[in-house]
């Protein structure tokens, strides 16, 4: 008998009686087998849904305080949505800007947002999300968001101007305080100004990131997607 | 009011793993550990059930802003807490997947134990089995926390959700008998 049969022979008579690997790779496979059953269940009782910023993804949700010239109040962007809606049904699309409100190209888009509010604001519902980008000279606060949309004197938009100053109208729209950036990892953001379109319903129709190479802007998005132009 | 059917059926696979648990405190010897491991084994598998069915509703609410799954008003519901978009998720993964793939790793040690008792590993398989339940509690107490003072309207009790978080307990309870046992000579 070879020494590693002798030592193979005392190992087995010395340990407890066993199988050892075997069992555990059985219960591994029965485990994978029953959550793997248990997910498919759940796949055929509700269907995964997609999340995220792309098109045809379902918006990320979130929630946070905003300002629509009164006091702040709590907004969740899921309250928007209404689920039932049908393509060429009846619904309000949905706009999510994203600014920075010491951003100068923020600053320029303001006049742009007040144009496509006064063309499609009774079929397309406006939302800016209000972030501060980490660069210095960017220190935001909601006297000065409150300032950047109301077009009210407030020295600190645009680093250094007046919000008072701001291109375009005041915007009669909410502003949703994201200071803390709580929600540009789920939006993927890039850096500001962002504006995506969404359906009535909540999935994103229109992502600015994926029409780069096309050069469609928000204007011609919303009149290709709600105008039907 | 309408009788709850997969909470019932939940509540008595939590009912069944306690029985199991308890009898087989009474029992010594092998016959003993075995319905002690069959009670860690019921716990885990309400677990994974009640994981899945809170992983269904949140997949529902996401799809149709509404769930049939479970109740959306009132004191005791799941509407406010797994479709509140701040709390229902880990870094992005939704707890019902967190759940599910925790009681796998429960429930795969236990099973590899009730296979076979005797294995030289049985010993390091009781620690551990007492350390993962551990790991969990303080996910569950974080996870009431939310619901009693966080989510929208708090305070809310999930029922689902509270399942799974009773199963982790008595899955806690039987992992540290079973270990009570695996040392002091009783193991079979």
């Amino acid at each position: 008998m070879s020494r590693v049969q002798s030592m193979a022979r005392r190992r087995r008579t010395a340990g407890p009686k066993g199988r050892d690997d075997e069992v555990r790779l059985t219960a591994a496979l029965v485990t994978f087998a029953l959550t793997s059953m248990i997910l498919m269940a759940v796949m055929l009782l509700a269907p995964v849904v997609k999340v995220g910023p792309s098109e045809g993804e379902l918006a990320p949700d979130f929630s946070a305080q905003s300002y629509s010239g009164g006091a702040w109040v709590n907004f969740r962007l899921s309250d928007l949505f209404n689920k039932s809606w049908e393509p060429e049904g009846d619904g309000d699309w949905i706009v999510v800007q994203y600014i920075d409100t010491d951003c100068p190209y923020c600053w320029s888009e303001g006049e742009l947002m007040s144009q496509l509010h006064s063309q499609w604001g009774d079929e397309v519902t406006f939302v800016t999300v209000v972030v501060e980008l980490g660069i210095q000279g960017h220190e935001s606060n909601r006297e000065e968001i409150e300032a950047f949309r109301d077009k009210t004197p407030y020295d600190g938009c645009k680093t250094n101007s007046d919000c008072a100053d701001r291109p375009g109208d005041p915007h009669p729209w909410v502003y949703v305080d994201d200071l803390n950036e709580k929600t540009t990892g789920d939006w993927e953001i890039p850096g500001t100004p962002f504006t995506a379109l969404l359906q009535p319903d909540g999935i994103v129709a229109w992502n600015p990131l994926q029409h780069e190479n096309d050069g469609e802007g928000i204007e011609t998005a919303i009149q290709r997607l709600v105008g039907g132009a | 009011m309408a009788v709850d059917v997969p909470l019932m059926a939940f509540l008595a696979g939590l009912a069944i793993a306690t029985a199991l648990a308890v009898r087989a405190r009474s029992r010594e010897g092998e016959a003993g550990t075995m319905t002690m491991l069959d009670s860690g084994l019921a716990f885990s598998v309400v677990g994974l059930l009640s994981s899945g069915w809170t992983y269904a509703i949140h997949n529902s609410i996401l799809d149709s802003g509404d769930t049939t799954m479970c109740a959306s008003e009132g004191l005791v519901q799941c509407g406010s807490v797994i479709g509140d978009p701040d709390w229902n998720n880990l870094f992005g993964i939704p707890w019902g997947i967190t759940g599910l793939l925790s009681f796998s790793l429960l429930f795969f040690l236990f099973l590899s134990l009730r296979m076979d008792m005797h294995a030289k590993w049985a010993d390091s398989f009781t620690t551990y089995s007492l350390l993962a339940g551990l790991a969990g509690v303080p996910f569950v107490i974080f996870l009431v926390f939310v619901e009693l003072t966080q989510v929208e309207g708090a305070p809310h009790i999930c029922p689902y959700c509270t399942i799974a978080h009773l199963s982790l307990i008595g899955f806690l309870v039987v992992a540290h008998l079973v270990r009570g046992r695996k040392q002091s000579g009783m193991w079979a």
